[in-house]
């Protein structure tokens, strides 16, 4: 028990800040509040990162109170190394998309405030609940602004890809909650998860428990086949939305299987992990081919997404420490590599209105600042060496390796075909004669655009160079998820 | 037990059997002379010639019949009471008090809303 | 006679008499003609319910798991009664509330609305303390009776006397059946009284073919008045046709009465009979949840899509009852509550958009309500979701704790389709708020264009917010959003009342 409670802070001061936004009065006056509370938010999680004690694989800055003491649900918050990453990440990516929406939105721009602030308290609740009830109803709770900013902001076709969505998620959420009622009458009547991941559990509950969170964390990482809601959510949503959208709520699957099927469910995870790595190789693979077939920038990223989220699901379940911390740095640098390059797209929309791969080129001629931007994102998300990206998938392909190399090789093969279509988007957008799709009006990055971009690059960078800080802060959190699965399960 | 029921099978068979005699007998003695005039159905005395929706079938008959019913059930309430009065005593007195007033609430009601008026 | 008993009598049924009393009180002084006669009804209607709910409370047992019987064993008053009159109280306030604005639109504002609506309480009141079936039945005909007149109020309009005679029908057939069963019951057991029901079913044979009978009689009646699948057919056409506060009424304090009535006779005194029934109610709770969530997909009128909302509902309560525990029960008893919260708070803007009924309630009413009213859109948005059963609202933790109940009970399976078929049903809720935050004020062309001959195409209207439709938002508001943020306050007083027994 802290005497101060940080993370109810970090967690409702955006949540205040969305009620008193009803009473700002103009336009610029809003985006400007939320700025300021995001920011605010931002160091916040900042200093709970700097605050955080590596050393230690304890849950921290715990918070403890009775909520419905009848049914043994509580409020209980508390950071391990995994979670307070997370909460940067998510702290960081939601000033940007203040920033990113800052001129792309124009109508109702308090209500589009209030859903982004609304997003954030519950994405950075969601990654600190240490109760699966208060876990499950921010985590539910969080399609409702999703949605609203899909279907009110988003592209033409925005209704269709909200209510997909929506209805994709909330089916797999609910059988998330028999799995959790299941487990709540297996572990002794309560939703505190620190005392069901000490519970050891007939291998039969286990099972059907581990195939229903499967359906609801597969829904939401996206995995092949229940990805087809997430090309149309990017492709419709605003680019604060899909900044979200890429950056935070994809993380929410694959941070669902650390925190509840590997150490709450160790034996079926064993048991299903050949399912898994094939459906992750799979995974890879498919979204890696159907990327390469895109004309539509938004889709490629989307699907180059599937692709990426197919080696963290890979990397989770080799169950080793490369595998994992490689599959959690990759969730990391999946956020703010892919929220880059939405972030990108986005700036590119703003000034052509036009998503067409083969309508532009030559693009570092026109705006050289975007164009040399866009371009270490792009390399970052192939991969290369020196950038985050290659840190991640290295480990995760190490990780692989020692454990199944045929989906090793399919990793590889994936990041092949990666570098294929990022390579293509590259050269096609960037490169060659400058082509311009009709009506465009080109200015290169502003200062506003600019502060977006800056600590985008730094993570590239700096993760890319000097991983060594962000593998401290998980070591201890992962070996003792390790010796969850591990020690009791094989 | 079918002997318990003895008393009302026996009431049965007196109700029919005073009935068919009474029928019988009338058809015996009266003299039997039908004609159109008589055979014609008839509404308490209003000529009944036409179509039901033409304002011909007065709904005031439902009125008066609905209010005959109730304030008939209020009388067969009655009787049982006052044949128990004396030992039911005072407690008797009140709740029947109780009873009329929500009946005469009714009729007041009846009476005010203009159910008892007769409209030609 | 024993003064002391029937005093006691009196004294326990005090609230029921109370609200008898402001009846006839509202019915005379419906005779005064006076420009403020509506508004001397309302308050006097509320002042009675006031009156009645503070008797109530003090009569409430202390402790709870106390059982008070009177009237020679057939009036009972205990903690699961006295929860349902704190809930039929609140229901019918909150009609009484919003029924002013909407006479006066309809043109038909007449002090014998306020007299039925009380008399329907006083009936329903019966209902939830009976604890004999004569008695529940003259409960339940009283509150029907009301209905069928309240069903019919708007005498001009084709709509609204069409679905009373429907309901009187209906009504009647139902009310017949389950008398029938009732009176099998007594043929079988000598008693009509709950208590003696209990322990005379306790030892009684469940293969004898006049017991089946019995128990699906009274079963099939009771499902009648709640509107279960196949038993549902009169909801839509009714809930369309009957003015809109009534349409909230009966949708919620008709439904609470009847639950009451089903949980103390099913729950209580045929509990012994568990094995005649479960299996079936499990598959008509399925059906009722499948056809309310699924034909509520391509409804166009708002109030035949709250219908169906209701009705699959009603089948998500259902399942509290086959999972026959305390807790069940008391799920029951929450879901009610948040029920009529939810409820009635998207009535009252149901009623607020209203315009005329020659024009009906095309879900194109909502359109556009975001960009003109932002604040109505919120609430219209929160009550949708928590019906939806969205979290962090109140609808999601009484969809929440029946599923609790129900795995506790062993019935996985029956959960997982409960859960399943929520969301389908939270496709309909959607579109409604897409409506609302999404499509332009003009009714567009498309499908969701509803037949309607109102000028529903011209710009909305400024939409005035009375004092007494101001407090029904208020409290159905606060009420869904508190009981889904602090659930705990409310679950207690659901346990307390489920946990103290059912009278007998």
């Amino acid at each position: 028990m802290t005497p101060f409670p940080i993370l109810s802070l970090v967690i409702f001061l955006p949540a205040l800040a969305a009620l008193m936004l009803p009473l700002v009065r103009d336009d610029r006056a809003i985006r400007w509040f939320t700025l300021t509370a995001l920011l605010l938010d931002f160091a916040l999680a900042s200093g709970l990162l700097l605050a955080f004690d590596s050393e230690s694989a304890a849950m921290q800055f715990r918070e403890s109170y009775d909520w419905v003491p009848a049914l043994g649900i509580g409020y209980k918050l508390g950071v391990d190394g995994i979670s307070v990453l997370f909460v940067f990440l998510t702290a960081l990516l939601g000033w940007i998309s203040v920033l990113a929406s800052w001129s792309a939105i124009q109508t109702r721009v308090r209500e589009f405030m209030i859903s982004l602030l609304a997003i954030q308290s519950l994405m950075i609740g969601v990654f600190c609940a240490l109760d699966l009830f208060l876990f499950y109803v921010l985590w539910e709770a969080m399609l409702v602004p999703m949605y609203l900013i899909i279907g009110i902001w988003g592209g033409d076709n925005r209704i269709y890809a909200a209510f997909k969505f929506f209805l994709y998620t909330l089916a797999g959420s609910l059988l998330f909650l028999i799995g959790i009622l299941v487990l709540y009458f297996a572990g002794g009547r309560t939703f505190d998860m620190l005392a069901l991941m000490g519970q050891p559990y007939a291998f039969p509950t286990q099972a059907w428990v581990f195939v229903a969170f499967l359906i609801a964390f597969a829904v939401k990482v996206p995995m092949v086949p229940l990805h087809t809601w997430l090309p149309d959510a990017h492709v419709q949503a605003p680019t604060a939305g899909s900044i979200i959208l890429a950056g935070v709520l994809l993380k929410m699957g694959a941070y669902g299987f650390l925190r509840f099927s590997l150490p709450m469910l160790p034996d079926a995870s064993v048991y299903f992990a050949p399912l898994m790595i094939a459906l992750s190789a799979l995974a890879i693979v498919y979204g890696g081919l159907l990327a390469l077939a895109q004309s539509d920038i938004k889709k490629l990223i989307a699907y180059s997404s599937v692709s990426h989220m197919g080696f963290i699901t890979l990397g989770l379940f080799t169950f080793n420490m490369n595998g994992l911390s490689g599959a959690v740095i990759q969730m990391f640098n999946h956020g703010i590599t892919t929220g880059a390059l939405f972030l990108f797209v986005g700036l590119i929309y703003e000034r052509t209105h036009s998503r067409d791969i083969p309508a532009y080129g030559g693009l570092i001629k026109v705006v050289p600042l975007f164009g040399i931007a866009m371009a270490a994102f792009l390399l970052s998300s192939m991969a290369l060496p020196g950038t985050n990206g290659f840190v991640g998938e290295l480990l995760v392909i190490a990780g692989a390796f020692g454990s199944t190399g045929w989906a090793a090789g399919a990793a590889v093969v994936g990041a092949l075909i990666g570098a294929a279509y990022l390579l293509g988007l590259y050269r096609q957008m960037l490169l060659g004669e400058v082509r311009l799709p009709e009506g465009a009006k080109m200015w290169d990055l502003n200062a506003r655009e600019i502060a977006c971009a800056v600590p985008l690059l730094v993570f590239v960078f700096w993760l890319g160079l000097y991983p060594k800080p962000v593998l401290t802060l998980l070591r201890a959190t992962l070996e003792q998820l390790l010796a969850q699965v591990i020690g009791t399960g094989a | 037990m079918p002997v318990d029921f003895l008393p009302v099978f026996l009431m049965v068979a007196v109700v029919s059997g005073l009935a068919l005699f009474i029928f019988t007998l009338s058809a015996l003695i009266r003299t039997d002379n039908p004609y159109p005039e008589k055979n014609r159905p008839y509404e308490c005395g209003v000529d009944h010639v036409g179509e039901a929706s033409a304002g011909l079938f007065k709904v005031q008959y439902f009125v008066i019949a609905i209010l005959f019913v109730v304030f008939d059930v209020e009388t067969m309430f009655l009787f049982p009471w006052a044949v128990v009065l004396k030992d039911m005593g005072l407690f008797g007195y009140i709740e029947m008090f109780v009873f009329i007033v929500l009946l005469l609430v009714g009729f007041i009601y009846a009476w005010v809303k203009g159910a008892l008026e007769w409209e030609f | 006679m024993d003064t002391d008993l029937i005093a006691a009598s009196v004294r326990a049924s005090s609230p029921e008499i109370i609200v008898i009393i402001g009846a006839c009180a509202a019915l005379m002084l419906s005779l005064w003609p006076h420009q403020d006669q509506q508004k001397y009804l309302t308050w006097l209607s509320l002042i009675t319910i006031l009156l009645a709910s503070a008797q109530t409370l003090q009569l409430s047992p202390r402790p709870v798991n106390i059982v008070e019987t009177t009237y020679s064993g057939m009036f009972v008053v205990d903690a699961f009664a006295t929860y349902f009159k704190m809930l039929l109280y609140l229901g019918t306030a909150l009609t009484i509330l919003m029924s002013g604005k909407f006479l006066q639109t309809e043109e038909a504002v007449k002090g014998e609305y306020y007299v039925l609506l009380l008399f329907a309480l006083a009936g329903t009141m019966i209902m939830v303390s009976g604890a004999d079936l004569l008695i529940i039945y003259i409960g339940l005909e009283l509150q029907a009776l009301s209905i069928y007149v309240l069903t019919g109020f708007l005498k001009t309009r084709g709509r609204s006397v069409e679905a009373a005679l429907k309901y009187v029908i209906l009504g009647a057939f139902s009310s017949g059946i389950l008398l029938y069963g009732l009176s099998l019951i007594y043929g079988l057991t000598g008693s009509t009284q709950l208590g003696v029901l209990n322990s005379a079913l306790a030892t009684a044979d469940l293969s004898e073919p006049m017991l089946i009978l019995a128990t699906v009689f009274l079963l099939v009646g009771l499902l009648f008045k709640i509107g279960a699948v196949p038993f549902h057919m009169w909801v839509p056409d009714i809930y369309e046709g009957a003015p809109t506060p009534i349409t909230a009424y009966l949708s919620v304090a008709s439904k609470t009465a009847a639950f009451a009535v089903l949980l103390r006779v099913f729950m209580g005194s045929l509990i012994g009979l568990e094995p005649l029934w479960s299996s079936g109610l499990a598959a008509i709770a399925v059906a009722t949840m499948a056809l309310g969530s699924l034909v509520a997909l391509v409804q166009d009128n708002i109030k035949r899509l709250l219908a169906y909302s209701s009705i699959s509902h009603v089948g998500f309560l259902l399942l509290g009852i086959i999972a026959g525990t305390t807790s069940g029960m008391s799920a029951i008893l929450l879901y009610l509550l948040i029920y009529t919260f939810m409820t009635l708070g998207l009535f009252a803007i149901v009623i607020l958009l209203h315009r005329d009924v020659r024009a009906g309630e095309p879900l194109t009413l909502f359109s556009g309500l975001a960009q003109s009213h932002a604040g109505l859109a919120f609430m219209a948005m929160i009550f949708l979701f928590s019906l939806a059963g969205i979290p962090p609202t109140g609808g999601f933790f009484a969809k929440f704790y029946v599923l609790v109940a129900l795995i506790d009970a062993g019935h996985v399976t029956l959960a997982v389709i409960a859960v399943l078929l929520s969301a389908v049903a939270a496709w309909f809720y959607l579109r409604l708020i897409m409506l609302i935050y999404i499509q332009p004020a003009e009714p567009t062309t498309g499908s969701t264009a509803a037949p309607a001959t109102g000028p529903t195409g011209h710009a909305r209207a400024a939409i005035l917010l009375s004092a007494p439709m101001r407090l029904v938002l208020l409290f159905s508001f606060s009420g869904t959003v508190l009981s889904g943020i602090f659930p705990a306050w409310f679950l207690a007083m659901a346990r307390q009342a489920s946990l103290s027994g059912l009278g007998n």
